[in-house]
């Protein structure tokens, strides 16, 4: 069974570096929010 | 419960199996049944896959949870998304070209017909212990705040899973995890509306933001290491990882929901969305339990929040203990009220000096409120309630149930019966699937018609469906019960991480050094759990590894059974 390619960003790392980017924003969001509020 | 929370619970309910029952028409074949003709669409797998793993006890507990100790929580998921993408590089693609029905079913082609015993054995162990727990976990808190008999609860519920989950396979299960998925969020939402709308008029959003951060409500990310916080980053992303790859990776009531995707592309796309929507789903549940904390400096709340055990301890023999406790936290929580009202209005003023000094006594009264409550729920344990009691699930319930309108209160609760149901049906329907592929078509029937393994899968799916209901009531005796699920799960877990990684990544290891391995790693996982104190969360780390070291060792120490 072939790997077809993801329906966006092109390639499958893109899309995993995407997702572990994303992870990092989100940590960082939820400090920042910590930060703020606490 | 009130006529118009019934409809709404009803109706919800009825809605969830009769759309379920149409989508899953058609499941004629065991490929239907067991993997929908491999033909589901991402978005309805990624729905399941989130669905299954919340259960009644996330809502009920993770709101609880925050209440008490914060949001933070929110860390044991920050692993999620790495195991997630190192399971859409590595094992979609292996299972998808494997053509199999179960994940263990791969271990025979890899290794030997023994280890895929050994690891179906596991997972039915494992599974079939806490698919219980499943069912019973929300007839209980069900039964203290309802009064609903535990053991009718389940019935129902087991009765409405095994109707559908027997009928449409596969199917059905996901489908109606996708509404059960969207009535929970649909539910949740409308919740955090209404704890907005109840707070005193002059209390903002933004004020009860800040009120719950003063509290020390809002710690969603510590860096500190430390070995003995279980909740932190380092422990969230290493710990969490791992559990995450155990279960998304080795347990067949998650794989086998992206084994029915239409191709590898959807199925890595259907573990990647909740990889991205996970944490903030569970960010914004953990934010909800943070405003009944709000809401609950406005409004007196009771010192245990578990009725049964309150009464017990307002008991004649026990008010000499009580009494004392009962007027410190009436003290404490009129000293937060007003220093909460402090607060609120040197914000309104942009009174930074008296908002600091208000602060400074809101944090002290917060802490007579918590040490009160501690010693309500050590007066509970001496007075007869379960030892190390806590009252954390019963907190988001006895909010709903006390303060939300007719009609919310059915959606709530249709919300904990979904997530219920949603779990259940993922696990019955996997454990009829190994129950049947694995064990009985590989050993006992290898030759019959796809209708004799047809009705096969039914009859295993409504053997399991009775199992959980009948066993469900063990939970009594396992005290608490989030616990005792991730303790079941983790002396399981280890080993079933550790063969599939010797059978991705260790391609000259061979069947026996794999099952010795898993051998090894569970009575590795079995020694660690009778006779340390080493916490269950590291069983998962503890079994993996000893697995693979053994069958490295195995593999060494007798080389002419290597494959070469």
């Amino acid at each position: 069974m072939p790997d077809e390619p993801p329906p966006f960003l092109g390639t499958w790392p893109r899309i995993y570096a995407a997702v572990i980017i994303y992870l990092v924003l989100l940590i960082a969001v939820c400090y920042l929010f910590t930060r703020a509020f606490s | 419960m009130r006529p118009l929370d019934w409809v709404v619970l009803t109706g919800s309910l009825a809605t969830i199996v009769a759309y379920g029952l149409y989508r899953g028409r058609g499941s004629n074949t065991v490929d239907r049944y067991l993997l929908a003709g491999k033909s589901m669409p991402w978005y309805a797998m990624a729905l399941s896959i989130m669905a299954t793993q919340a259960s009644a006890i996330t809502f009920i507990s993770t709101t609880g949870q925050s209440y008490v100790d914060g949001m933070r929580f929110v860390q044991f998921y920050f692993g999620l998304p790495l195991a997630m993408v190192i399971l859409s590089a590595t094992a979609v693609p292996i299972f998808h070209r494997a053509k199999v029905y179960t994940a263990y079913e791969y271990l025979e082609n890899r290794f030997d017909a023994k280890t895929r015993a050994l690891a179906s054995f596991i997972f039915l162990m494992q599974r079939g212990l806490s698919v219980g727990l499943t069912f019973y976990a929300p007839a209980i808190v069900l039964s203290v705040i309802f009064g609903w008999p535990d053991h009718v609860t389940t019935l129902i519920m087991g009765v409405t899973v095994v109707i559908y989950t027997v009928t449409g396979g596969i199917r059905t299960v996901t489908w109606t995890d996708v509404q059960q998925m969207m009535i929970i969020m649909f539910g949740l939402v409308v919740a955090l509306i209404m704890i907005f709308v109840l707070l005193p008029r002059e209390v903002s959003i933004l004020d009860a933001i800040h009120l719950a951060g003063a509290a020390g409500k809002l710690n969603a990310v510590t860096f500190k290491f430390d070995w003995n916080d279980r909740y932190n980053l380092w422990s969230g992303l290493i710990g969490g990882m791992f559990l995450a790859l155990s279960y998304f990776g080795c347990d067949q009531s998650q794989v086998q929901r992206y084994l029915t995707g239409k191709s590898i592309a959807q199925s890595k796309l259907s573990l990647l969305f909740p990889a991205v929507a996970k944490i903030p789903m569970q960010f914004f549940i953990l934010f909800i339990g943070a405003m009944v904390f709000v809401f609950y400096i406005f409004t007196p709340a009771p010192m245990v929040f578990q009725r049964a055990e309150y009464s017990r301890i307002q008991q004649p023999q026990w008010r000499q203990q009580y009494d004392p406790i009962a007027a410190r936290y009436q003290t404490a929580i009129e000293q937060r009220k007003a220093a909460a009202m402090a607060i609120v209005d040197a914000r309104h003023r942009h009174d930074a000096q008296a908002e600091a000094e208000a602060v400074t006594r809101y944090r002290g009264a917060q802490k007579g409120v918590d040490a009160a409550r501690m010693e309500g729920a050590r007066l509970v344990s001496s007075a007869g309630g379960e030892k190390g009691f806590r009252d954390t699930n019963y907190i988001f319930l006895s909010f709903v149930t006390k303060y939300l309108p007719a009609g919310v209160v059915g959606l709530v609760i249709a919300v904990i019966l979904a997530a219920t149901m949603s779990s259940s049906s993922g696990e019955i329907n996997s454990l009829a699937t190994v129950s049947v592929v694995d064990i009985y078509k590989r050993h006992f029937r290898k030759q019959a018609s796809d209708r004799h393994y047809l009705t096969a899968s039914r009859v295993a799916t409504a053997f399991w469906g009775a199992y959980a209901v009948a066993f469900s009531g063990f939970g009594k005796h396992l005290g608490s019960l989030i616990e005792a699920v991730n303790i079941v799960g983790s002396l399981f877990y280890g080993s079933l991480l550790g063969v599939f990684v010797l059978a991705f990544f260790f391609r000259r290891v061979n069947g026996t050094g794999a099952f010795v391995g898993m051998l090894a790693g569970e009575a590795a996982i079995f020694a660690a759990f009778i006779f340390t104190n080493i916490s269950f969360l590291w069983f998962n780390v503890i079994g993996c590894v000893v697995v693979i070291t053994t069958a490295l060792a195995v593999e060494l120490l007798s080389p002419q059974l290597a494959p070469h």
